[in-house]
Formats: structure tokens, C-alpha cells, sequence
């Protein structure tokens, strides 16, 4: 059973439709890519799936059913807009924000001593969050939504205002919860991060789902007919290649219909080219991205 | 702990476990004893020890009784027997004495004495002189006859049903309604205002969104709204045994301070009617909070309602010449100026049970409208950032629901 299926939901605002039929699942355990440009919908489907707006039409499960109070607490939310309060010390608002997902006092104080020291913030727990820098008040906000030890992990824009060293830290951190049997599903704008840490992903534009699936299928999909090659020999004319594009030491081989890789590595070999590197050319995420978004794609991912 | 009261607990420990609540606390009673030492400064400096003087050829003071003792602060003055007017007149010179009374052959007959003096006698010296004479001249009286024509005449003022009265020694009762609504208000200003900024923060800082996905939003509105209340009430009690502190030690020095008593019957019909002005006021403060997307255009907002509070002060001696006019009773039932009009009135007037009982009902019918509104308020403004809930939004039909329905 999905952790979450949303089924053709759509909601509007006044004239303007921000969500407009979207459907996707979120399997158990997996990490699951939420994309799609400014304004695109991501946000207002993670409130309708939070149950903080109502959809229009359309059904929402969320951990086998509608949301209700009692899974609240079973859900970890970090909203893309960052909040803490700012003058409370930084101890007391883990606490309390803890507190509000069920946890007692007691638990929630041993739980916020044991993520300060890992997030290296122990020696911090006294200062009014105010008096943090973003990226410990980034770090903070992480762990409010780790603490209660949620099924459910809904992040939104996980790395935003982390340096290099605590970029690798929360990957390694949601790493670790999928590893758990945490479901996380992680809005993101970063196309290298959702390459490294996704199974799966929809992208959204302009409130309709523009792309969905497994992300090898969706780099297949988008492949083309072409290997890359890298050598520091110069290529001949090979057989059933139709268009050779050159950067550096590597090209990009267009190959004819009729044409197979295995046909043109075959061709090297026996040129007596000295092959470094022999790839089918796959389009990284970002490619994809602007290609679906800008419209230069012919072909679209099916709605789910 | 439910999550609706630890949302209440937070809202109450994040204001009154602070220097700066506890520094409003102090600052009643500080007022209070500020005001008591000056009055004390005012009555020790309205006494000249110097000893006054005086000359009886009537005879009534040939063999006198001392005069009665006078209480701290006011000093006593030692009064000075001359056999002659120019041994007084010599005295004076030398300023050994402040002045002195010449109490002619025919005092008894005439009642009239003169005084010389340089400076005018401070009026505390003259009446210890004053009361030196009528405890001499009522001397051959019985003790109580005595006491009862130097105590004077108490004039007892009774409402037609004798629930409620009022004298020169007692009028402390009739103040203390109107004292009572005073500080109620500064309590309910505390809280709404604590309340308003609450709600506005939690946008401003965007807590809301996670508050929002971790309790129901009837708990936090009602969470907060009951920490913030509780606020106030803490303010208030404070501030009430301060002044009950304050009048019990008071009374040892001023006489008009020991006859205050609480006055029961006033209190409870207060209490009937700030108790939904109290929540009405705050729940409004929420619904404004909700709406507004910065704390300074909820304090702008805020004047709208808070303004309406204090216009029976600013009418007061209207209603206290005519605490049962037509107005006085207009103002009761108009739920922004209730409470404070039946305050003012419930301590110059017994207000009729059908009009409280009017009052009260349109107040807790308006605490709940609030409470509607201000629920409303929260589900349609709590994540608007940077654009404000237009109140004819609030009022429309829940149509197209944008968020909790």
C-alpha cells in the first residue's frame, strides 16, 4: 500500500488553477522527488496532502487514509518557508515544537541533547534563535522535524542555505531515514540532489504533472539515439553514425536508425581507436528539466 | 498535557516568565507606594512643631486637659500657656513659638478667640488647638456625650432598596468599581495586545506552518487564547492583592482607607459582564491578528476596537450625574462600551437585573460571534504572507474553502 496517492486533485485560487489534476503515489521506504519550477504547484500540493488546504476535486491517502489529528504526529513537514521562534532560546522551541507532536517533556528534552550534540549545536541551546546563523537555524529546523521520529518525511527544499559540508550532512541524514524505512518525499530545485538521493519523481508545471516515474526510466526515456565516446584519437568515419558532435576529448555520436552502439563500439575496436570512456548519451535531470519546462521536449512523462 | 494546553502554557510562560512582565507587576504597586509617600511627605510637611501659644483670661483652660494625641505623620505641636499677652507677644518675637490664641473674658459667650502670628499657623497646628479647646470646654460632660459631639455627624447616603449605601468614611466603595474596571482594562489590554502579536509572530516568522500540521487549528487559536487570558488574570490578581496590600497596611495611617470593604454585590455583576467582554475583546484581537500581516498594522487595527472601550471615561461625569439615563443604559447594552458603563454605574447606581442580565446576554453573544470570527479569521489568514485577509472575505459565504473548513 502507498504511504501517499493523491488522485486527481486540483485547486484554484480565485481564477488562478494551481493545482490542476494531478495524481502521484509515494511508495513505503523510498525517496521521492517533488519537482517542478517557481509557482509550478509543489507547495500547494504538499499543503493539500497536509490537509492545510482542501482540494477542489480529487482524493487524498496519506499513511492509509485521510489525515486526521493522530497522524500528525506520525508526519515530519519542513515547509519550504523556514519558521522558529526567534526569541525563545533555541533548547526551549525544539521542546515545545516536539511537545506538539506528541512527545512528552521528558522524551522531547533527552531527544533535542542528543540532535544539538549531532548537529553540532549543543553549545548553542542556550541562545535565542534569533542570535543563530541560517544555516544553524537551517539545521534547527531540520531537527524539529526529525525529532519525533516520524514515518513520513515531507521536506521542501531540503538545501537551501546549507554550505557544501552540511549540504552532504542532510543528505546523508535522509539517507539514513530511508534507510530506517522512513518515506520521504523532498521538493527540491536541485536537479544533482534529486539525481544522487531519488527513486522516483513527478515534475509539475504549471500545475499539471509534465513528467512522472522511475528516474532511470525517465533518463531512458529521454536518451535519444546517441553514445558518448572519449578518446584522444581522432575519430574516422564510422558506419551508421550520422552526426558527430565534438567537446574536448568526447563526443557525442548521433547514430542512424538501423544503427546499434553495440554496432559502433564494435567500429572503434576495430579502427584500433583507444577507447577511455563508451556510454549511451543520457540527458542528466536538469537537461530533462528545461527541456519539459521550456517545451523543447516532444514528448511528455504520462500522468500517473 | 493535551497539545491545547501546552499551547496555553507556552503562551503563558514566554510572557510572564520575563523581567519585563514582572517589571509591569512591580509597577502598580510602586505607583502605589510612590503616591502613599508623597501624600505621607505632604502631611508631615503641612505640620510645624514649634509650639503655639496661648493667653486664657476666660478661665476655661485654668486647669486644662492635654489635648489628644495626633497619629504619625502628622506631628504633634506643644500648646503653651502665658499668663500674660505680652509674655506671648515676647515669646513670639524671640520665635519661640509659631503664634498664640487669646482666649478673651467672654469666650463662653461670644465663641470668639484671636490669633496673632508673623506666618500664618499650618491648618494641622490650629486644629490640634481647636480640638484642645472643645475637649476642655466638654470636659464636665459625660465620655460619650463628649465623644459624640467631637466625632461630629456622619451623613449615610442609602440606595432606595438598602443594598448599597455611602457616607464621607465609606465612599471608598463607591470608587472601587470604577477602580476595579480600570485595572480589569489594563489586564485586558495586557492580554489582547499579548494575543495580537502572538498570532502576527507566528506569521511573520512562519511557525504557522508547522504549527498548523502538528495540532488542529481550533487548538491553537483556543490554546492561545486561553494563555494569553491567563495572562491577564495573573496581572490582575497581582495587581489586586498589591492594592488590598496596600489598603490593609494604609488603613493604619489614613481613617478613610479602614472602612473600605469589597464590595461584593458590585464586583459580581462586573465580573458577569467583563468576563465575555474579556473574551470578546480577545478573541477580536486574534481575528485581527490573523488578518494583518505585521504586528505594527494589527497595533493600527487594534485602535479600531480599543478606542470604543474607553468612551464611557471620556462621558464619565454624564453617567455619574445620571447613571440611569437613557445613555447610561444605551452605552450598557452596546457590547464595546458595556463593560466599562456598568463599572461606572454599578458603583452610583443599583443597575435593574433586566439590564445587566440584557448586557450580559448581548456581551456573550458577542464573545461568541468573536470567537467565530476569530476561528474564521485563522483558517483563511494563517498562511497569507504579505497579503493582508480582507474583512469582507471573512464575511463571505464559505465558498471555494482555502483551507481548514
Amino acid at each position: 500500500m502507498a504511504t501517499v496517492e493523491l488522485n486527481h486533485i486540483s485547486k484554484s485560487f480565485g481564477a488562478v488553477k494551481a493545482v490542476d489534476d494531478v495524481s502521484f503515489t509515494v511508495e513505503p521506504g523510498e525517496i521521492f522527488g517533488l519537482l517542478g519550477p517557481n509557482g509550478a504547484g509543489k507547495t500547494t500540493a504538499i499543503r493539500v496532502l497536509l490537509d492545510i488546504f482542501k482540494p477542489d476535486s480529487g482524493t487524498v491517502s496519506i499513511l492509509g487514509g485521510v489525515m486526521d489529528e493522530s497522524k500528525k504526529n506520525r508526519v515530519g513537514y519542513m515547509p519550504e518557508e523556514r519558521g522558529l521562534y526567534q526569541d525563545i532560546p533555541l533548547e526551549r522551541c525544539l521542546i515545545y515544537l516536539a511537545t506538539l507532536k506528541g512527545m512528552s517533556q521528558a522524551e522531547a528534552r533527552l531527544r533535542a541533547g542528543e540532535y544539538l550534540e549531532r548537529f553540532d549545536l549543543a553549545q548553542d541551546k542556550k541562545k535565542k534563535v534569533k542570535e543563530l546563523s541560517k544555516g544553524m537555524q537551517q539545521k534547527a529546523q531540520l531537527i524539529v522535524t526529525l525529532m519525533h521520529q516520524p514515518e513520513m518525511l515531507i521536506v521542501d527544499e531540503p538545501f537551501s542555505g546549507l554550505d557544501p559540508v552540511n549540504t552532504q550532512m542532510v543528505k546523508d541524514l535522509l539517507k539514513e531515514q530511508r534507510d530506517r524505512g522512513v518515506t520521504i518525499l523532498m521538493s527540491t530545485h536541485q536537479m544533482h540532489q534529486v539525481e544522487e538521493l531519488c527513486d522516483r519523481l513527478v515534475l509539475i508545471d504549471r500545475g499539471r504533472t509534465v513528467l512522472y516515474g522511475g528516474l532511470d526510466d525517465i533518463s531512458l526515456q529521454f536518451s535519444g539515439h546517441a553514445v558518448k565516446v572519449r578518446t584522444q584519437d581522432t575519430l574516422p568515419t564510422l558506419p551508421g553514425v550520422e552526426k558527430v558532435e565534438r567537446n574536448n576529448s568526447a563526443y557525442r555520436l548521433s547514430l542512424a536508425p538501423s544503427a546499434t552502439a553495440q554496432d559502433v563500439l564494435r567500429e572503434l575496436v576495430e579502427y584500433g581507436i583507444t577507447v577511455e570512456q563508451f556510454e549511451i548519451a543520457t540527458p542528466t535531470l536538469d537537461e530533462i528539466f528545461i527541456r519539459v519546462v521550456t517545451g523543447n521536449s516532444g514528448e511528455e512523462g504520462g500522468a500517473g | 498535557m493535551s497539545k491545547l494546553w501546552r499551547i496555553a502554557w507556552h503562551e503563558y510562560g514566554r510572557h510572564v516568565f520575563t523581567r519585563r512582565f514582572m517589571l509591569i507587576l512591580l509597577s502598580v504597586p510602586a505607583l502605589v507606594l510612590v503616591v502613599i509617600g508623597l501624600v505621607l511627605i505632604v502631611i508631615y510637611m503641612e505640620t510645624d512643631s514649634q509650639p503655639l501659644g496661648y493667653v486664657d483670661q476666660s478661665g476655661i483652660l485654668a486647669d486644662p486637659i492635654p489635648a489628644p494625641p495626633v497619629s504619625w505623620p502628622e506631628r504633634a505641636v506643644a500648646l503653651v500657656a502665658y499668663s500674660t499677652e505680652v509674655l506671648a507677644r515676647t515669646a513670639l518675637d524671640a520665635e519661640e513659638i509659631q503664634g498664640y490664641y487669646v482666649l478673651p473674658e467672654d469666650y463662653l459667650q461670644t465663641g470668639q478667640a484671636e490669633l496673632t502670628y508673623y506666618e500664618e499657623p499650618k491648618g494641622s497646628s490650629r486644629g490640634q488647638f481647636l480640638e484642645f479647646i472643645a475637649v476642655n470646654l466638654l470636659a464636665s460632660q459625660p465620655a460619650e456625650v463628649a465623644s459624640r459631639i467631637i466625632d461630629g455627624t456622619t451623613i449615610i447616603v442609602r440606595s432606595e432598596d438598602g443594598s448599597r449605601e455611602a457616607s464621607e468614611e465609606i465612599f471608598m466603595d463607591i470608587l472601587m468599581p470604577f477602580f476595579s474596571g480600570l485595572i480589569f482594562f489594563f489586564a485586558l489590554s495586557t492580554s489582547s495586545g499579548y494575543l495580537l502579536s502572538a498570532v502576527v509572530e507566528e506569521k511573520e516568522n512562519r511557525t504557522m506552518e508547522i504549527l498548523v500540521t502538528s495540532v488542529s487549528p481550533g487548538q491553537l487559536m483556543v490554546g492561545k487564547i486561553v494563555g494569553n487570558i491567563a495572562v491577564g488574570f495573573t496581572q490582575l490578581l497581582a495587581w489586586i492583592g498589591f492594592i488590598a496590600l496596600g489598603v490593609t497596611i494604609g488603613g493604619k495611617w489614613f481613617p478613610f482607607l479602614r472602612g473600605v470593604q469589597i464590595p461584593w454585590s458590585s464586583l459580581g455583576v462586573m465580573m458577569m459582564v467583563m468576563i465575555p467582554a474579556f473574551i470578546m475583546i480577545c478573541a477580536l484581537m486574534a481575528a485581527v491578528g490573523a488578518t494583518v500581516t505585521e504586528a505594527s498594522e494589527g497595533q493600527q487595527v487594534m485602535g479600531i476596537f480599543t478606542i470604543p472601550l474607553y468612551i464611557p471615561y471620556m462621558l464619565i461625569t454624564l453617567l455619574m450625574d445620571s447613571p440611569n439615563s437613557p445613555l447610561a443604559v444605551g452605552l450598557s447594552f452596546f457590547p464595546l462600551t458595556a463593560p466599562l458603563t456598568v463599572a461606572i454605574r454599578a458603583g452610583f447606581t443599583v443597575i435593574p437585573v433586566w439590564q445587566i442580565l440584557v448586557s450580559m446576554g448581548i456581551l456573550t453573544a458577542s464573545a461568541l460571534g468573536a470567537l467565530w470570527l476569530a476561528g474564521r479569521a485563522f483558517r483563511l489568514g494563517m498562511l497569507r504572507y504579505g497579503k493582508r485577509l480582507r474583512w469582507k472575505e471573512l464575511f463571505a459565504p464559505a465558498r471555494g474553502r482555502q483551507a481548514y473548513g
